[in-house]
């Protein structure tokens, strides 16, 4: 076990890649390491022909994904967009992971996001003392993706002040840097492209200026479809997380799973899952990343401070803290969610207790 | 020979496969799959004025809700063989199991019902069902293993996950088509072989009956036969079992009259929704493959980006270059040889609605589905009443689209008028082309109409035929039917209140009638007080009408004499939600009588009103209504009115009854209060003469009908109540330091900004 606390996609999933790229037959775009179909059976998963299991890292509609890699074979940018926790840095990293084989050229869209931080910027102590020279230049990773031909990845680009964001327009509409001081300009070459993450439920975003949405194209990430995705996606996601952190908890069980995604379901949506009883919805998301941590948290909490079984005592906290985001409005919700939903199923009866202490 | 086409209903793919190949065989006769009943209107396929979609109607002559519909598009196989077999003038013939037997053998299931349980409905798509066709409702009692689609057998084997999208694939989208009929068919033999059979007896008889015909057409001398039928059939007629085998089975079969013809259908509802089971997910799409049939998706996307920009939503060519590069990308990643509508639909999701799923609905309804509406030759021997109304579509200048439309009618215009009289004609026969909306502040001689035609409503038309030849005719006997029928006076006044506007002056003398008869019998006053202000609206109504609406006035002037006699007694031992609702059916009746003008009933209504006001076990809330009515007729006034209003909120009686008077007298307005400082000082007073607790019992009696009032009312109020119940009087400029001569000065400009004329 290394001792970097989370590795690159490439690097944690590379038996998988070069499993791909060993039986690769079909066509691959130029610097691409692998077929657009290889991709896309990288994110969704299956089976290879010699037998060879990959494990799917997306859950949902494969559509989407194929729309995805569609999209970087065209010369057109990809934006994905979707609420909180959807998956979409997830998929982004990955994408990078099996074209490039690298996930690391990425740029925080943060509001601080300046100019020189996507296109380049200066070493001044070399240009005070040599001048304007290329040695004097600081790649970002976007110009060196371009040298290069590998997907960078923009997160967040909807932070990024608009002016700033605007910059992008030139990148991907000429495919070239120019860097005036030098009068040169970086030319991209092929398998270059931009994946952007974006928040749709956000305050204090810049909406794209039209110009630059049209160089993208937009897939958006949907809250899982059904009950039986989400926990598949929380289970999967839950035991890569237990292998790196070596807990000492056993691995939970698929009913305390369960149990966890039909309470975020259930705010999520504002209807009990039988349909008959009709919810108050809580401010916060709910997404299905925060019900991992949830998870997650409770397995910790169960390793160091339990007796080592995940037991409702230990989700409670996790639950509380990912409904109730608005002390006041939030914990009315959740309390008459516990007292009308929770407390009357019979299966339940731990989960109401150790809530209900916490809330005391 | 005999060339059996395997095919798919409204599959452009196999349209035009069986195009191609009737073109090269030359068949002298072809045999199309569907009612042989309706032989004899097939000649009508290869009129120059018929534009698909269209339908066949078959119904049974004498129990027309018994029908069926056999609709056909542009790129429906069969409709593509029709006209091959029109245009080079060779012999064409349907096969089906004739619609005189299924409807009989349907009829008798149905008088067996009481064995089975379920039946089929009597109103199912025939030609889209139990051929084992990719989205097909499959019947009853097949054995549960293959209740599936049996086609998604073969999809799931070539490792699609929609058997649709499979035969899409492996049939319809082919650029070549060699020996395409023979590979369906040896498939759906292979399906055949390996499910267990099917114990349909339709399905049986209908593969009886065809393969008949085609006995029949080989015993004719018929040298090169092509038959086109759904592709689950075509094994069972290349197979020809022992002739007696079939005849046997098509012995003595029971049989009813039909009668066939040809209908306009829309596009969506050849759609799945439309309520049919069975149907085509994008008829406009396949009409767009059938036209267009190398279309790489550049005209759909340039279809669809005109749709974006006519909706105001700007998309430029860019946008259409990169969504069709888009499609095409994910068509080769999927190994597909052509992008198809799935592609195509995500890339205009993702490049041109830029995710937004809202903006996709655009697209489904108006090209996928698209509202595209057929058209039949005038001469189609049609329905009596049905030739009237289209007769009268035609004057009128209203024709029938899928889409809607909207119209605003000037009664006062000759043509509006008959609009109008006609739209609420078919509305009383059920046929609701059109749905009326209110129309603001323009009077009663406007009338707002949305107006969309349903290809459905040509069945109620037939239906109700036997009302009468001529729409007028048949809304009357029809209007009258119902009268006799309903035995409530509330829904015969309704009915009264929608005979008027469609000027059936038979059909509204024996409804008046009837609701003079009625009112003389019944003792429901309440219920007479709720029709009598929509009575007294027609009346008024007959002056824009140009309608004769005296015999009207005669029923509601009898009305008014009994609600007259009737509503003291009324009024007693009620309810509080009866008498709230009492209240506001009197204060329309108030207005009504006003409206009239007639002194004799206003005087009745006095006099009524003011027994109402004295009777002491009258509710307190149409008291306190009828004394306020009174005051505003100046029938009683002064000291009277002062004597009942403290008699009537005297602190002796119970807090919530004085409340509710109160209610009643204040109804409406509150300006009263303002206006008369006796009253003000009145209601002042007992509000401040109320104990503490009383004043908590009263207080959310008293928010109920102050919260009625305006805004302005209310602050006026409230100054009023704060300079301790003296109103402010408008303030008085002194004239002292006045220069005439300027201020004169000023008056033509303010009477000019008033809209004044000064001469």
């Amino acid at each position: 076990m290394s001792t970097i606390l989370r590795s690159h996609a490439e690097q944690l999933y590379q038996q998988e890649l070069d499993e791909l790229k060993k039986q690769d037959n079909d066509k691959k775009p130029a610097n691409w390491k692998l077929s657009p179909q290889s991709v896309v059976l990288y994110l969704v998963g299956g089976k290879l022909k010699n037998g060879f299991e990959i494990s799917p890292k997306y859950i949902g509609a494969k559509r989407l994904m194929e729309i995805a890699v569609a999209t970087l074979t065209t010369d057109r940018a990809l934006l994905l967009y979707g609420l909180p926790g959807t998956a979409k840095s997830w998929v982004s990293e990955h994408l990078s992971a099996a074209i490039s084989g690298d996930s690391t050229m990425i740029i925080q869209g943060t509001a601080g996001t300046s100019e020189e931080a996507i296109r380049y910027g200066w070493n001044y102590a070399k240009l005070l003392a040599e001048g304007p020279s290329e040695k004097a230049l600081v790649e970002t990773p976007v110009m060196r993706g371009m040298k290069e031909g590998k997907i960078v990845r923009i997160e967040e680009l909807t932070r990024i002040g608009a002016d700033v964001q605007d910059t992008l327009i030139t990148i991907l509409s000429e495919k070239a840097l120019p860097v005036p001081e030098l009068n040169i300009e970086v030319q991209a070459v092929r398998g270059f492209n931009i994946i952007a993450t974006a928040n749709n439920r956000d305050k204090g975003v810049n909406e794209l200026s039209s110009a630059l949405k049209r160089r993208f194209n937009t897939v958006i990430l949907p809250v899982p479809d059904s009950m039986d995705e989400e926990i598949d996606i929380v289970k999967r996601r839950v035991e890569s997380f237990e292998k790196v952190m070596e807990l000492p908890a056993e691995p939970p069980a698929l009913s305390e799973i369960r149990r966890i995604v039909t309470i975020f379901r259930e705010l999520r949506s504002g209807i009990t899952l039988d349909g008959k009883t009709k919810i108050k919805i809580p401010s916060g998301t709910l997404s299905t990343a925060e019900a991992i941590s949830v998870v997650n948290n409770g397995l910790a909490m169960a390793g160091y401070f339990g007796d080592g079984q995940l037991k409702a005592a230990d989700l409670a906290a996790g639950i509380l803290g990912a409904v109730i985001k608005d002390p006041v409005q939030d914990s009315i919700v959740w309390k008459e969610y516990l007292e009308t939903v929770v407390k009357p199923r019979e299966d339940w009866k731990d989960v109401y207790r150790a809530c209900r202490d916490l809330m005391n | 020979m005999v060339h059996i086409l395997g095919i798919r209903h409204h599959g452009p793919g196999s349209a035009a496969n069986v195009k191609r190949f009737l073109e090269t065989v030359k068949p002298d006769i072809v045999l199309v799959e569907g009612p042989p009943d309706a032989d004899g209107i097939l000649q009508w396929a290869g009129h120059a004025e018929i534009k698909p979609p269209v339908a066949i109607l078959a119904y049974q002559s004498d129990r027309i809700e018994q029908s069926l519909f056999y609709p056909f598009a542009e790129f429906s196989p069969e409709w593509q063989a029709v006209q091959y077999a029109q245009k080079k003038k060779v012999h064409v013939r349907f096969m089906d199991l004739p619609l005189a037997h299924h409807f009989a053998l349907e009829n008798e299931a149905a008088k067996n019902k009481n064995d089975e349980g379920t039946e089929l409905p009597a109103n199912e798509e025939l030609n889209n069902s139990g051929d084992g066709l990719p989205g097909e409702n499959e019947g009853e009692e097949i054995v549960e293993q293959i209740k599936r689609n049996p086609i998604s057998w073969l999809s799931e084997a070539a490792g699609y996950d929609d058997p649709e999208k499979w035969w899409e694939h492996t049939f319809e989208h082919r650029v070549s088509n060699e020996e395409v009929f023979e590979a369906v068919q040896e498939a759906m033999a292979e399906l055949r072989s390996c499910l267990p059979a099917r114990k349909d007896r339709r399905e049986q008889l209908r593969e009886a009956y065809m393969r008949k015909i085609i006995r029949q057409a080989e015993k004719e001398m018929f040298q090169n036969i092509a038959v086109i039928c759904g592709a689950w059939h075509a094994p069972a007629l290349s197979n020809m079992p022992k002739q007696k085998d079939d005849n046997e089975l098509l012995k003595n079969l029971p049989k009813v009259k039909v009668d066939c013809t040809w209908i306009p259908w829309t596009y969506s509802r050849l759609s799945y929704y439309s309520g049919y089971g069975a149907g085509i997910h994008s008829p406009g799409w396949y009409h767009h493959i059938w036209r267009h049939p190398n279309d790489d998706g550049t005209r759909w996307m340039a279809k669809v980006a005109k749709l974006f920009r006519e909706r105001q939503m700007d998309t430029s060519v860019a946008h259409v270059i990169e969504a069709v590069r888009l499609a095409g990308a994910l068509a080769s990643l999927r190994n597909l040889s052509k992008a198809g509508l799935e592609e195509l639909n995500e890339a205009t999701l993702s490049v041109l609605c830029n995710g937004e799923q809202v903006l996709m609905q655009l697209v489904h309804d108006e090209l996928i589905v698209s509202n595209r509406i057929g058209e039949v030759p005038v001469d189609i021997p049609k329905p009596p009443l049905q030739v009237d109304i289209e007769r009268q579509q035609k004057k009128l200048r209203l024709p029938p689209t899928a889409d809607w439309k909207d119209y605003l009618l000037d009664l006062r215009k000759e043509n509006d008028l008959e609009r109008s009289i006609f739209l609420h004609r078919l509305l009383l026969l059920n046929i609701s082309w059109g749905t009326k909306s209110e129309v603001s502040g323009k009077g009663t001689f406007k009338e707002q109409w949305r107006l969309q035609w349903d290809p459905a409503f040509t069945i109620t038309i037939i239906e109700k035929g036997a009302l009468g030849n001529t729409l007028e005719e048949a809304a009357n006997s029809w209007a009258i039917q119902q009268c006799e029928k309903e035995t409530s006076l509330k829904h015969i006044a309704g009915l009264l209140e929608q005979v008027i506007p469609a000027e059936l002056s038979r059909a509204a003398a024996s409804i008046a009638q009837r609701i003079n008869n009625m009112a003389a019998l019944s003792n429901d006053i309440i219920e007479m007080v709720a029709i009598l202000p929509g009575l007294v609206g027609i009346m008024r109504y007959g002056n824009v009408r140009k309608t004769d609406a005296e015999m009207v006035r005669a029923v509601a002037e009898s009305l008014i004499t009994r609600v007259c006699i009737g509503l003291p007694a009324a009024c007693c031992g009620i309810d509080e939600d009866t008498a709230a609702s009492l209240t506001e059916d009197c204060v329309s009746i108030n207005q009504s009588i006003q409206l009239l003008q007639e002194q004799e009933y206003l005087t009745e209504w006095h006099n009524c009103l003011q027994q109402v006001a004295y009777q002491i076990q009258a509710t307190a809330l149409m008291r306190g209504f009828a004394a306020r009515q009174l005051m505003d007729a100046k029938w009683l006034q002064g000291d009277i009115l002062f004597q009942l209003f403290y008699s009537s909120i005297s602190r002796s009686l119970p807090v919530a009854e004085t409340a509710a008077w109160l209610e009643g007298f204040l109804k409406g307005s509150g300006t009263v209060l303002l206006l008369d400082d006796d009253l003000w000082q009145m209601v002042n007073g007992y509000v401040q003469h109320l104990e503490d607790e009383a004043f908590m019992q009263v207080l959310p009696l008293l928010r109920r009908t102050f919260s009625n009032f305006t805004p302005a009312e209310k602050r006026k109020m409230g100054e009023k109540v704060k300079t301790g119940g003296i109103a402010k009087k408008s303030q008085v400029i002194s004239s002292g330091d006045f220069d005439n001569e300027r201020a004169k000065k000023a008056i033509p400009v303010v009477m000019s900004l008033m809209g004044y004329k000064l001469d």
